[in-house]
């Protein structure tokens, strides 16, 4: 039996990664950058009342991890876009496959690569102390939720826009968008200990957040199913928005 | 390289797998009835195209730049939607059934479609396991076309690196991966080298003849399209203005040239980038 299409075009994006090292080193070193930097500026606020942990590095893991699978998950729309300006796509799209499967592999491939580079990050905070309460279940299940919401989120967006510009520099000049996802979290503090009200309202408003709660409590606490079930409802409903709103884009590629 | 390239090519006919899809010989391949094509900017690319192809002939479509061929092939190939008429190939209707279309069809496009960072070999095999061949079959085919279109020796070289004649030559090969019942040829020897071009010609008429690959191909080249087609279609500003073989075209105008049949058809020289202009003052 065949291998399903979206399978064998994720296959000829892994393939292609360690062809393309400054993509690996360039999508992984910023993140690393800001984590250490990051961990060294704000490690005082682990001495805040209530502070859930003394290692700072620990809090800010889960957020390392979205740092890498969010923006990270735009070079998949990048790569679609220069499939366009190649025309490489419209020889797949000559084949019997659907743009579904062509848009689905191409973030699968992506995917992989970004569980791969989140495990980096995550031995980092390991060896600067840091400890996953939940230990490698909880870890993983903590990479796959960090992945799930790149892909529901900025996945979507920019594999939309992928699909309507077929530029790959319109979809780069969007990627910076991501950060701002994460950076309206309590990614680096906790919400009680931030003044004002209406970053408080924004943050709880932001569906990352939720995302980002139910990872640290993993990395930090223990199973919260609760919060587990909250983060997934939340990347259910942005799947359920984003992906027929993809579907529906698939017409524009045919002229 | 000929003894190389012709084993290749009786390999490949052996394996002839698409029987089952491919239309009856005496039948039409392709049926193309009062098709058009207006572009959301008004162009109006294709007017009330209407041809036939039989199964295993070779069907040219004559014409400059911007006559209309690539959209026209680019409706068969299910890449472009008509706004008018129909279009059926192999049996089935491009816009109603466009994925039963893609399994019978082959496409080799004029601006070449290639993955720079893929080697030639993965960029066929995954072709070929993309129509549902398996690993090792797909492998085999990859290697006889290889062959074919003399590649062998750069088969695990990335494509970025080829020439532009070299990337064209993969496209080809990629396009017959499945040996479709229906090949579109969009401009097929543009950039080959003459060499090339004559083993490219020569692979067209033994695959054609001996599987009997239909072929729709466009050309601004005349000797190609005199060497190639069984008949040919002159297409100028959208519209075929004679259909009939090269010979009895020729016949028709009492001309050796087809440069002559062009100018009797259409009222006015041939001139390759002609029809580009033409489109470019129709959009504005």
């Amino acid at each position: 039996m065949s291998a399903p299409a979206s399978l064998l075009l994720a296959a000829r994006t892994l393939v292609q990664f360690p062809r393309n090292p400054l993509l690996l080193g360039f999508s992984l070193a910023p993140v690393l950058m800001m984590f250490l930097v990051f961990g060294a500026l704000f490690e005082g606020v682990t001495h805040l009342p209530g502070f859930p942990t003394d290692n700072y590095f620990e809090y800010l893991a889960p957020t390392a991890i979205l740092l890498t699978t969010v923006p990270g998950i735009g070079n998949a729309a990048v790569a679609l876009a220069a499939d366009f300006q190649s025309r490489y796509i419209y020889k797949l799209l000559t084949t019997p496959i659907s743009i579904g499967s062509i848009v689905l592999g191409r973030l699968i491939g992506d995917a992989v690569r970004l569980c791969v580079q989140a495990v980096a990050v995550l031995a980092l905070a390991i060896a600067l102390g840091a400890h996953v309460e939940t230990g490698i279940p909880g870890a993983a299940l903590m990479i796959a939720l960090g992945t799930l919401l790149g892909i529901v989120t900025f996945g979507v967006l920019t594999a939309n826009l992928a699909l309507r510009t077929k530029d790959a520099a319109a979809v780069q000049a969007i990627l910076p968008m991501a950060y701002l996802l994460i950076f309206l979290t309590s990614a680096y503090q906790q919400p009680e200990q931030i003044d004002s009200p209406v970053m408080r309202t924004i943050i709880e408003a932001n569906p990352a957040e939720h995302v980002l709660r139910a990872m640290r409590e993993l990395m930090l606490s223990g199973y919260d199913w609760p919060q587990l079930g909250i983060a997934l409802a939340v990347i259910l409903a942005l799947g359920g928005i984003g992906i027929p709103l993809t579907v529906r884009n698939y017409r524009s590629v045919y002229r | 390289m000929q003894h190389r390239l012709e084993r290749a090519l009786d390999e490949l006919v052996q394996l002839n797998p698409g029987r089952d899809h491919r239309p009856h010989i005496g039948g039409d391949a392709i049926v193309v009835e009062a098709l058009g094509k207006t572009y959301p900017d008004g162009t109006e690319a294709v007017r009330a195209v209407t041809f036939r192809v039989a199964a295993g002939e070779c069907y040219g479509l004559l014409g400059p730049n911007g006559a209309g061929k690539s959209t026209t092939v680019g409706i068969l190939g299910t890449l472009v939607r008509p706004t008018s008429g129909r279009a059926n190939v192999a049996g089935f209707d491009v816009v109603a059934h466009p994925r039963h279309v893609r399994r019978r069809i082959g496409f080799a496009m004029q601006e070449v479609g290639i993955d720079a960072f893929a080697t030639a070999r993965e960029l066929l095999v995954l072709q070929g396991r993309l129509y549902g061949l398996r690993r090792r079959e797909s492998a085999h085919r990859a290697e006889l076309l290889l062959a074919i279109v003399d590649l062998t020796d750069a088969a695990d070289k990335r494509l970025g690196e080829f020439s532009g004649g070299m990337q064209r030559r993969v496209d080809l090969a990629a396009a017959l991966m499945h040996l479709p019942a229906v090949l579109f040829l969009d401009e097929p020897s543009e950039g080959l080298d003459p060499r090339a071009r004559a083993a490219i010609w020569h692979a067209l008429d033994q695959l054609r003849q001996q599987l009997h690959i239909t072929v729709v191909l466009t050309t601004h080249y005349m000797d190609e399209a005199d060497r190639l087609c069984d008949r040919l279609g002159i297409i100028d500003r959208g519209t075929i203005v004679a259909e009939n073989t090269p010979a009895a075209l020729k016949a028709s105008v009492g001309s050796d040239s087809l440069e002559d049949v062009y100018l009797h058809y259409t009222g006015h020289a041939f001139e390759p980038g002609d029809g580009t202009l033409v489109a470019m003052e129709r959009a504005a």
